[in-house]
Order: structure tokens, then sequence, then C-alpha cells
């Protein structure tokens, strides 16, 4: 399913240089969406325009948020997965537990204990808190995720590069979990989009990013229907851009041709 | 005893050492008291009915199965659990396996030089040299850039042929390379290990391809229900066949 920016390149245009240039593309719609969503929402009639700085500075904050969150999350996930597979009975119960209390509880209340209930030697500012909560929260199910992914690579795999001589590390860093990630990547970009629009839960601890400036201005105005369609509008656009950016990169694995 | 070869009664080491090897799978008996050696420079042909035990067996060779109990020697060194040394034994020892278990993600190229640069540290440049050099010697240097699904059964299996020369194995294990592949492509992997064995490589096959054992095999195991049953020279095995259930099998096979 090749689709959006994907389409807009030469037809000759090799895999890798389409999928490089669908992510700079993506890459540079984001800078300028970011850059110039001030200058955009500030044209707009009440009660839109005058505060659009906020608007802007509050999508930076989701922004940051997510980028921080989901690269965190995307490192616990593989280390997680690796861990749930271990030789090593105690590291897989580690893993499991992890696993387990993070997706069977509520992020809300993950965030909330992140930011009120850590020891105070450790006390984090609003968005450390939320970033560290979200991160781990989508770390359980980027877990899950490559996991799936590596346990679907056939066995003759493992077996070709061990009777070359490569060392099991060497075998799952070359052959199984480069296969193993485009498995999972469908189901890794699910989790960060759905991690863009979780960080909203971030409002809670008074972050003040996108969701919370909509709040604060409903507040202060009384006017839901333009405020939230703004607010909404916004993480429409964000979560466009990204799931451009992982299609270019699902586009650049796929060398099958499947897609 | 050890040192006298079973056919030629010649005296020499072993490259591979097999002793009273058993296996079971579950409650199967999968292999019963194996007992037998290969000489470097020698080709051995495995056959016998599917289920009979002969890839399980080649399986033991390089450890991808764990005998349960007996011995084997490898070049001097014996498998058990010590993984360093049956990483240095399967730098040894190349293996060709019937889905060719090419890896998927890389170019025929990279598939050639991944384990000469990751195992044994060559430099980029000289590992992609010397990976053209091999796919050219099975007649795919200009497939050399595409991926293993651009290719066709043959075309992969000579691929896997060249992957595990590029380590300078002492010794190659084939686990049925032809079974996979539509008739009109035996051959030209059969050619490649032609090729290979009139260059002096050690060879152990597991194959239904009779004619191919006759004509390149310098011994022939037949394998039934767990037991080496006989070794023999291919003229002994092929055209003087005394045992009723070996000639059966051939007949089933040729015909």
């Amino acid at each position: 399913m090749t689709s959006g920016l994907l389409l807009l390149w030469p037809s000759g245009w090799s895999r890798e240089r389409k999928s490089s240039a669908t992510m700079a593309a993506a890459g540079v719609a984001l800078v300028l969406f970011l850059w110039g969503l001030g200058r955009l929402l500030i044209g707009a009639p009440e009660p839109i325009g005058p505060v659009a700085q906020q608007f802007a500075q509050g999508t930076r904050v989701t922004v940051e948020l997510t980028v921080v969150s989901g690269l965190l999350g995307v490192a616990i996930g593989v280390l997680t997965a690796v861990a749930r597979m271990s030789r090593f009975p105690p590291l897989r119960w580690v893993a499991s537990l992890y696993v387990w209390v993070f997706r069977g509880t509520p992020l809300l209340v993950q965030i909330l204990f992140v930011y009120f209930a850590l020891p105070g030697a450790i006390s984090l500012s609003d968005f450390s808190s939320a970033a560290v909560a979200l991160a781990l929260n989508v770390g359980a199910y980027n877990a899950e995720a490559i996991r799936a992914g590596i346990q679907a690579i056939p066995k003759g795999q493992t077996e070709a590069a061990r009777s070359l001589g490569l060392r099991p590390a060497q075998t799952f860093i070359h052959v199984i979990f480069p296969q193993g990630i485009k498995i999972a990547l469908p189901p890794l970009v699910n989790n960060i989009v759905a991690l863009l629009k979780d960080s909203s839960l971030a409002y809670s601890i008074g972050v003040v990013e996108l969701a919370n400036i909509g709040n604060r201005v409903n507040a202060a105005t009384f006017q839901p229907i333009p405020v939230f369609l703004t607010t909404a509008s916004i993480y429409l656009v964000l979560t466009t851009v990204m799931t451009q950016i992982s299609g270019a990169i699902e586009h650049r694995l796929d060398i099958e041709g499947r897609i | 005893m050890s040192r006298i070869h079973p056919i030629t009664g010649e005296h020499r080491e072993p490259f591979i050492l097999a002793e009273g090897v058993n296996k079971h799978f579950g409650k199967a008996h999968v292999l019963r008291d194996v007992t037998t050696r290969f000489y470097a420079g020698e080709v051995a042909v495995i056959v016998g009915a599917s289920g009979s035990g002969k890839s399980t067996f080649l399986r033991t060779l390089n450890r991808l199965e764990k005998h349960d109990s007996g011995r084997i020697v490898v070049d001097g060194i014996e498998l058990n659990d010590d993984v360093k040394r049956l990483d240095a034994i399967r730098r040894e020892v190349g293996m060709v396996f019937q889905q060719f278990n090419l890896f998927p993600h890389l170019t025929a190229l990279d598939n050639v030089s991944l384990a000469p640069r990751k195992v044994r540290g060559a430099p980029a440049a000289q590992a992609r040299q010397a990976a053209l050099e091999l796919l050219e010697r099975v007649g795919l240097q200009e497939h050399a850039h595409k991926h293993p699904h651009q290719l066709s059964g043959g075309q992969q299996q000579r691929v896997a042929i060249a992957r595990s020369l590029a380590m300078q194995p002492k010794m190659m294990l084939f686990d049925e390379p032809t079974s996979a592949l539509d008739p009109e492509m035996i051959k030209e992997v059969l050619d490649v290990m032609k090729d290979l064995a009139a260059s002096g490589m050690t060879m152990v096959i597991v194959t239904h391809e009779m004619s191919f054992a006759r004509e390149v095999g310098d011994r022939i195991l037949f394998f039934d229900e767990g037991r080496l049953e006989q070794e023999a020279t291919p003229e002994a095995f092929f055209d003087a066949q005394q045992n009723n259930r070996i000639r059966a099998f051939l007949g089933h096979i040729a015909h």
C-alpha cells in the first residue's frame, strides 16, 4: 500500500531514494509546521488568533514529549524483547513482570505515580515524569510487537548463521533482528501514533502541551467548538506526518517488493 | 581399529569420528548406535527412506542436533556443550540446507561476505572481492546485487554453496540440497557440487539423487530406521547389492 508522499517521486527512483526523499519531505513538513503554526493561527478569528503562540508552544511540547518518549520506548522495547527471550530465567521474569504491570494498569495512573509517588531523591519535573511514564508504557507494548516479529523468523535462519560460525549475538544482530524489526514495524508505528495521542494525558500533571492549551483556552473563552477543532486538527496533522515517515521506513525495508 | 578405513583399509586419522551415536525425539528413537568415520578428501553419500534418520545424523555432525549418547569427534574436537569449541568447529564445517536458508534481507554478495567479515574479521573490500570470485565460481557473478527473492531456487542454492565456501571450510555437509528444487534446476546445483568434489573437498551429502551418488560418491551409507545399515562403494552398493531391503529401496527410487 504505497501511498501519500511516496507517490510524489518519479517512478524511476530506487526504493531507498524514494524512502529517503519521503522522510526528508516529512521532516521538513514537520519543522515548517512547528515553525509556522503560530504565524498561521495568528490570522485566525477569535478565539484562536489571540492565543496562536500558546497553541504553537503547546504543539512543540507535544512533539518533544512524543519524540523523547518514543525513542526511549523503542530502546526499552528492544531490550525487553531480548530479555523475554533470554536463556537466563531471572531476566525473563523481570521483563515479563514489567510488561504485565505496564500493560495492565492505566497510563494515567502511571503518569501520576511517576510524578507524585517517586521518592524525593529522584523527583522529576512534570515534563520528565510524563516522558518517563510514557516511555515505560509504550516500551511494554513495543516489547511485545518486537518479540512477535523476532519469533516469526524461521529457525533455519539461525541454523544457517550458526553453521557459518556466527556467534549467538552476531546471529541476532546481523540476521534475526533486521528481519524481525521489519515484521514488527506496523504494530510499532501503531504504538507510536497512540503515544502521540496519549501524550495528552500529561496535562493531568500540569505539562503545558497541546491538550492542556486547548483546555485552558476553552476555560477562558467558553468557545469549545473552535478551540477543540483546532486542537484535534493539529493532532491530526502530526499523526499524518508520522504515518508518512513510517510508510517510508516500511517501503525501504520491504526489499521483497510486497507493498 | 579406528584408523582403518572401512572400505579401502587404509590407515588414516578420520576427519569425523562418530561412535555409538543415539538420538531420541521424544519417544522416537531416531538414531540407533550409529558408528562411522569420514576422511579428508572423501565424498560420502548418505541415502535412505524419509524418516530413516539420515538428515538427523548429518545435523548432529555440526551439532544442529545434540546427540543423546555416544561420541562425535570433528577434527580432533569432541562435540559437547562447550560453545567456544563448537563455534570453532562450525567455522571449519560448512552446511548447505534443503530450504537454502539464505538471508532474505541481504544481497547475494552480502550473504556470501557476511560471515568472513563478522567471524574472520576480513576487511570489507577483501571479503567483497572474495565473495565475487565465489559467485563467479558458481556462475552467478551477474546476480551479485540481487536479493534472494529475485533468484530462482537453483540460483539460491548455488549462492548458499558459495556462502558456505566463503568460510573456507575443511568439510561441507549437504542436507538434501536438491529436494526443494524444480527438476530443471537440480542439474545446475549438482554440477556445482561435482566441481567441488573434483577439487578435493571433503563432503558428506544426504540425497535422493542416486545417479549423482553413484557418480560422485566414494562411499555410500544406507540408513534404515535410525540404523546405519550398510556402508559400501558405489559399485558394490548399486550393482552388487545383496540386501533385499536395500534392493527394494533402490527399485522404488530408480523406477
